[in-house]
């Protein structure tokens, strides 16, 4: 059943090599939004919080796949990315592919953040304050080392999620491990054996994130959540 | 007495919660050296009023002067200076958890220019010792009792060399068996000269340190003068009836 990889695992390699890329970029740029559109989101500045309020609205209330291509359309236009192929796709599909992850990511991880930090009791900032750290350092050095261990279950859920909906660059054309699997299952006019095969490196790949998760958590932790 | 001496000098504060007025017309000074108590029914407004002076509680209306500068007028970067030099002790410690006891100390001299590492950490262990915690200064927050992180976080308080230490019911979190370590720390550093201001409900604590008590009640100061005045002279009836329901 599974004979087609002899000849076709390159293309396997390839794409997974490209699911792992954008998920990588769209897990950073998530990482860099969520943390930009959460100080905004509690920033005392209306406009801001009314900005950030409106873009995780906007990202949680549309389907991801409307989301990339209109973000590929635009971008497109706007961006002058060159014609090179990486990875069987252009660059200039994978570059607005990756940020458009990202941009609906973002959205998600501000969210959790904003959770984690309002978990953190109030004292802790009051503590920093009245040391004369500034608002800044006080949010940098004291609440979000804090906020980020309580929210790294949920944080890694995101990822997970991400590296799942990354398959939804297919629609714009970029080469990742399930356009390629279609595209294998095409050739060989049967849809199952090769798709099986995407579910499965999914399956590793998630697998994988999770237990680097949990092991960050582990050493995280162990710092100081243990009583004695 | 010259206004010169004054550390501290809070005139006319005003402070409300949108329409709850917590603070009226609170005028005080506190000299050098000096230790003032604040003693008061719960929602005087006493921790109010210990937050207006390092500006905790924003948005007051009136004059609080630290060592002649307004700290209500002040740009953030001044008030970042100001609030260096006045220490604060909370109720629930505040202890830093993701940080070792001596990194708790540690911190914020570092960040904050005003030491080296080495030097801060030097200054850490020193002001350890004088807490009598040096043993711990690699464990976590967590496995301190309370008593022992309330030293910690007084500690923590004393490493930016603050003018002033500002106490908010310092012991009232505590087992009883802890409460006198707290306060022997505290009266310590009563005797080395350092301005205090203290709200605490020790009433023979109080009555031992303080050069002055203030007694607040619905958001004002009632009675004030020194502790022989509070505790056994003083005719005001609110004041009797508060320290005969505390002590
Ligand atoms: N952040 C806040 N928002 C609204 N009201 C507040 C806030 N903080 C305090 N208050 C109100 O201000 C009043 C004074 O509170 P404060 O905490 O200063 O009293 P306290 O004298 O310290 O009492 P306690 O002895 O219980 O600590 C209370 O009525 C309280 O409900
Ligand atoms: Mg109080």
């Amino acid at each position: 059943m599974f004979d087609f990889l002899k000849q076709y695992y390159p293309v396997f390699v390839e794409g997974t090599a490209q699911t792992i890329i954008i998920s990588i970029i769209g897990i950073l740029i998530g990482i860099l939004l969520g943390l930009i559109f959460v100080m905004m989101r509690l920033s005392k500045v209306r406009v801001f919080s009314y900005i950030a309020r409106v873009y995780i609205a906007i990202v949680r209330g549309t389907p991801a796949m409307i989301q990339v291509m209109l973000i590929y359309y635009t971008l497109s236009k706007v961006l002058e990315v060159p014609q090179i192929q990486f990875l069987g796709s252009g660059l200039d599909r994978v570059i607005p592919g990756s940020i458009a992850l990202g941009i609906n990511s973002g959205a998600y991880t501000a969210e959790i953040f904003r959770s984690g930090i309002i978990s953190i009791p109030n004292g802790q900032t009051e503590a920093g304050l009245s040391l004369g750290l500034s608002d800044r350092t006080t949010m940098f050095s004291i609440i979000l080392p804090q906020a980020v261990r309580n929210i790294l279950p949920a944080l890694g859920n995101e990822f997970i999620s991400l590296v799942k909906e990354s398959s939804v660059l297919f629609y714009i054309g970029v080469q990742e491990v399930t356009a390629q699997a279609l595209g294998v299952g095409g050739t060989l006019y049967d849809f199952v054996p090769p798709l099986i095969v995407a579910a499965l490196i999914y399956f590793v790949l998630t697998f994988i994130l999770s237990q680097l998760m949990q092991l960050l958590e582990k050493k995280m932790g162990r710092k100081y959540l243990q009583s004695n | 007495m010259s206004a010169e001496q004054n550390i501290i000098e809070v005139d006319d504060l005003k402070k409300a919660f949108g329409e709850n007025v917590v603070l009226k017309d609170i005028s005080f000074s506190v000299k050098k050296s000096e230790k003032v108590v604040l003693i008061g029914p719960s929602g005087s407004g006493k921790s109010t009023l210990l937050r207006c002076l390092n500006r905790l509680e924003d948005d007051y209306e009136g004059k609080v002067l630290f060592e002649g500068e307004n700290v209500n007028g002040a740009s953030k970067e001044k008030l970042c200076l100001l609030r260096q030099k006045m220490g604060m002790v909370f109720q629930q410690f505040n202890l830093f958890p993701h940080k070792t006891v001596l990194e708790n100390i540690t911190f914020s001299p570092i960040k904050l220019k005003v030491a080296s590492s080495a030097e801060a950490t030097e200054h850490a262990h020193e002001l350890l010792e004088q807490v009598g915690l040096s043993e711990k200064a690699e464990a976590y927050p967590q496995s301190l009792s309370g008593g022992q992180q309330q030293r910690v976080a007084i500690a923590r308080a004393l490493a930016m060399n603050p003018e002033v230490m500002l106490f908010d019911e310092p012991t009232s979190a505590l087992d009883p068996e802890m409460v006198g370590d707290v306060l022997d720390v505290m009266e310590r550093l009563a005797k080395n000269g350092m301005t205090m201001i203290i709200v605490t409900h020790e009433m023979s604590f109080a009555q031992n340190i303080a050069d002055k008590v203030l007694f607040m009640n619905d958001g004002m100061i009632a009675d004030s003068g020194t502790a022989k005045h509070i505790f056994k002279e003083t005719d005001n009836a609110r004041t009797r009836s508060f320290l005969s329901k505390v002590m």
